[in-house]
């Protein structure tokens, strides 16, 4: 619900997002914030907030396919690794970075229209199962072309990026770099659902049937769905690549796919508030599952790097689970409920 | 009032199979321009499938649709959307997750433009769009009376505004024609009268024909100018509500004992 008082003279403004004056001014505190963090912050957490960065980009292009058109995709991992490949393969050609990063999202795009055919036809587990044959075929395509195409197993080093001299191979730089696109994915992804293309997702997502019939080109939407998704991925997949500076089929695995997924339902999967909530959620809880087991390890040292990568996985499980049973909506419903009965205040918000 | 004259829409001579049985057998129909055209017979006599038929979700055996004149048999759902056929559909179709305007938005869909770039990016182009037609959206709104819930998602909304939601979306694809399969099936009486009145609204302000398949012999006898009854998949009768109401063949195998009091009431 909106605050009272506030009154629109166009349907844009309706629709605008930040609708008070003090929702503007949190979020330019939250930008300046995030901006100034390169001043204080360590390589540490520069390098935690890039990955951060990164991931929302990826769970962003997951929001589009899965969340707005109903279309499981269970191989976004595979595309940020299509992205990945193609930026390294771009900018060790000597294109310059600012050129690379849409290029690899449009391969990246392309790349996935192959995989959205079946959608036309398949839906639901079966869709799935066709998106998990992409993240399975990925490695094998990549390590079955010749060497100097795609690196093989050996994988391919990616140049610095540099922006007209600037060098932006630094901690903060890729930061930097990181904040922007990350930016970019927030706000288209908060554009989507207030359009013709984001409106149709949702006609299909909701009933296919009755879209079709009533003028949507449904199989087209489909593809383009994943499309869109996969242009996230591919920026995420160039940026990624950058910042690893080396780039093998081993970072892009069916597990990383999976936690993409983890992060979209913990965070709300319907909303663009999602992907923001259950990316930083999620990695949160990593983070300090991780620092918990390193103490643990330098004090009694009984458990192995395995250990913590089998409870990491058992805690995503977990947060699912209870995400699934208790807020099928996630944590963005959570967030709208607090906001309303906030507003609300004293009254009760039934 | 804009009462034009003149077939807008022709079915010839269709048959429809489904293994064994015959669900139309050489079924003709002529819906006239600015008129409402019911369709009645008892269950099973094959009137969805007649309209699953002109809508172009089923292909008939044989025979032919033909729409302001031109042939569109063989024509894709989408493509007859397109073309000015919208229809409504029997139970709830339309997009629970939506707001009542965006499921309105949605009829606009093949007249709006600008895919994947002006939905990323919010083009000022696509932002001038969202303007024009959610003002058009809002005149449906406010034509079938929607205000109140229009920022509300269809899917906790009462069966007879989502029915009235679904009439919005069809009429959004401003059609030339609409069908409507059953609109009045689980209604409670006021909401059958509300809907009666929009489809005589929709008839005489926009001038759009409207044809029906309705159970309630009431309303179909008060708002229908013509009137066609089907039983086993052929037609058995074709008049105006009257006409229909005095003829032996549909007293006999449809009305039963109350064909006098409803050819009163029609009368």
């Amino acid at each position: 619900m909106r605050p009272t008082g506030i009154w629109f003279q166009s349907y844009a403004g309706e629709a605008s997002v930040l609708q008070t004056r003090r929702s503007r001014l949190w979020l330019g505190l939250l930008g300046l914030g995030l901006l100034a963090l390169p001043l204080t912050a360590g390589p540490w957490l520069l390098g935690e907030m890039t990955h951060l960065f990164i991931t929302l980009i990826a769970v962003y292009g997951l929001f589009v396919t899965v969340g707005m058109a109903g279309q499981i995709n269970i191989a976004q991992s595979a595309f940020v690794g299509v992205g990945a490949f193609a930026a390294a393969k771009f900018a060790g050609l000597g294109l310059p970075f600012w050129l690379v990063v849409p290029a690899a999202a449009v391969v990246t795009g392309l790349v996935s229209v192959v995989f959205a055919l079946p959608a036309a036809r398949v839906r639901g587990f079966y869709l799935a199962l066709t998106t998990l044959a992409a993240q399975i075929i990925f490695p094998i395509v990549i390590l079955a072309l010749p060497m100097s195409w795609l690196g093989g197993l050996v994988g391919m080093p990616v140049p610095a990026p540099d922006l007209f001299g600037l060098n932006l191979a630094t901690p903060t730089g890729f930061y930097y770099l990181a904040f922007v696109f990350a930016a970019l994915a927030v706000w288209t992804g908060f554009n989507l659902p207030r359009s013709r293309f984001g409106r149709a997702l949702r006609a299909v997502h909701d009933n296919d049937t009755a879209a079709g019939v009533l003028g949507i080109p449904v199989t087209r939407i489909k593809i383009e769905a994943f499309f869109a998704g996969a242009l996230y991925a591919g920026v995420a997949g160039a940026i990624l690549a950058y910042f690893l500076q080396f780039v093998t089929v081993s970072s892009f695995t069916l597990f990383t796919s999976v936690w993409y997924l983890g992060m979209l339902i913990v965070g709300g999967i319907h909303t663009p508030l999602g992907p923001i909530l259950g990316v930083v959620f999620v990695t949160l809880v990593q983070e300090s599952l991780h620092t918990a087991a390193n103490t643990f390890m330098q004090s009694g040292a009984f458990m192995g790097g395995g250990a913590v990568f089998a409870l990491s996985s058992v805690v995503l499980a977990l947060c699912i689970l209870i995400a699934l049973i208790f807020e099928p909506r996630g944590l963005a419903h959570l967030w709208h409920t607090a906001v309303t009965g906030f507003r609300l205040w004293p009254f009760p918000r039934n | 009032m804009v009462r034009e004259s003149g077939a807008i829409l022709e079915a010839r001579d269709l048959c429809l199979r489904f293994a064994a049985v015959e669900a139309l057998r050489s079924v003709s129909l002529t819906v006239e321009a600015g008129s409402v055209h019911a369709l009645i017979g008892p269950n099973g006599a094959g009137k969805s499938s007649l309209l699953n038929c002109l809508s172009g979700f089923y292909r008939p055996y044989s025979g032919s649709v033909l729409f302001k004149g031109a042939d569109i048999s063989g024509l894709s759902p989408p493509e007859r959307a397109r073309g000015g056929i919208g229809r409504t559909f029997q139970g709830i179709q339309t997009y629970p997750s939506m707001t009542v305007r965006e499921n309105i938005l949605t009829g606009f869909h093949p007249r709006m433009k600008g895919g994947v770039f002006h939905a990323l990016f919010r083009t000022p182009a696509s932002i001038r769009q969202e303007e024009e037609f959610a003002t058009k959206a809002e005149e449906i709104i406010d034509f079938l009376e929607l205000e109140e819930v229009r920022h509300s998602p269809v899917g906790g909304l009462s069966y007879g505004l989502r029915k009235q939601v679904d009439l919005g979306r069809a009429l959004a694809l401003s059609p030339s024609i609409l069908i409507m399969d059953e609109p009045m099936a689980g209604m409670s009486p006021e909401e059958k009268g509300d809907l009666a009145r929009y489809v005589l609204d929709i008839r005489d302000r926009f001038g759009i024909p409207v044809v029906l398949v309705e159970h309630d012999m009431d309303v179909v006898m008060d708002i229908s100018d013509r009137v066609t009854v089907l039983e086993f998949g052929a037609v058995i009768a074709d008049g105006t509500p009257a006409e229909v109401a005095a003829d032996p063949r549909v007293i006999a195998a449809y009305l039963g004992g109350d064909a006098e009091t409803l050819a009163e009431g029609a009368a």
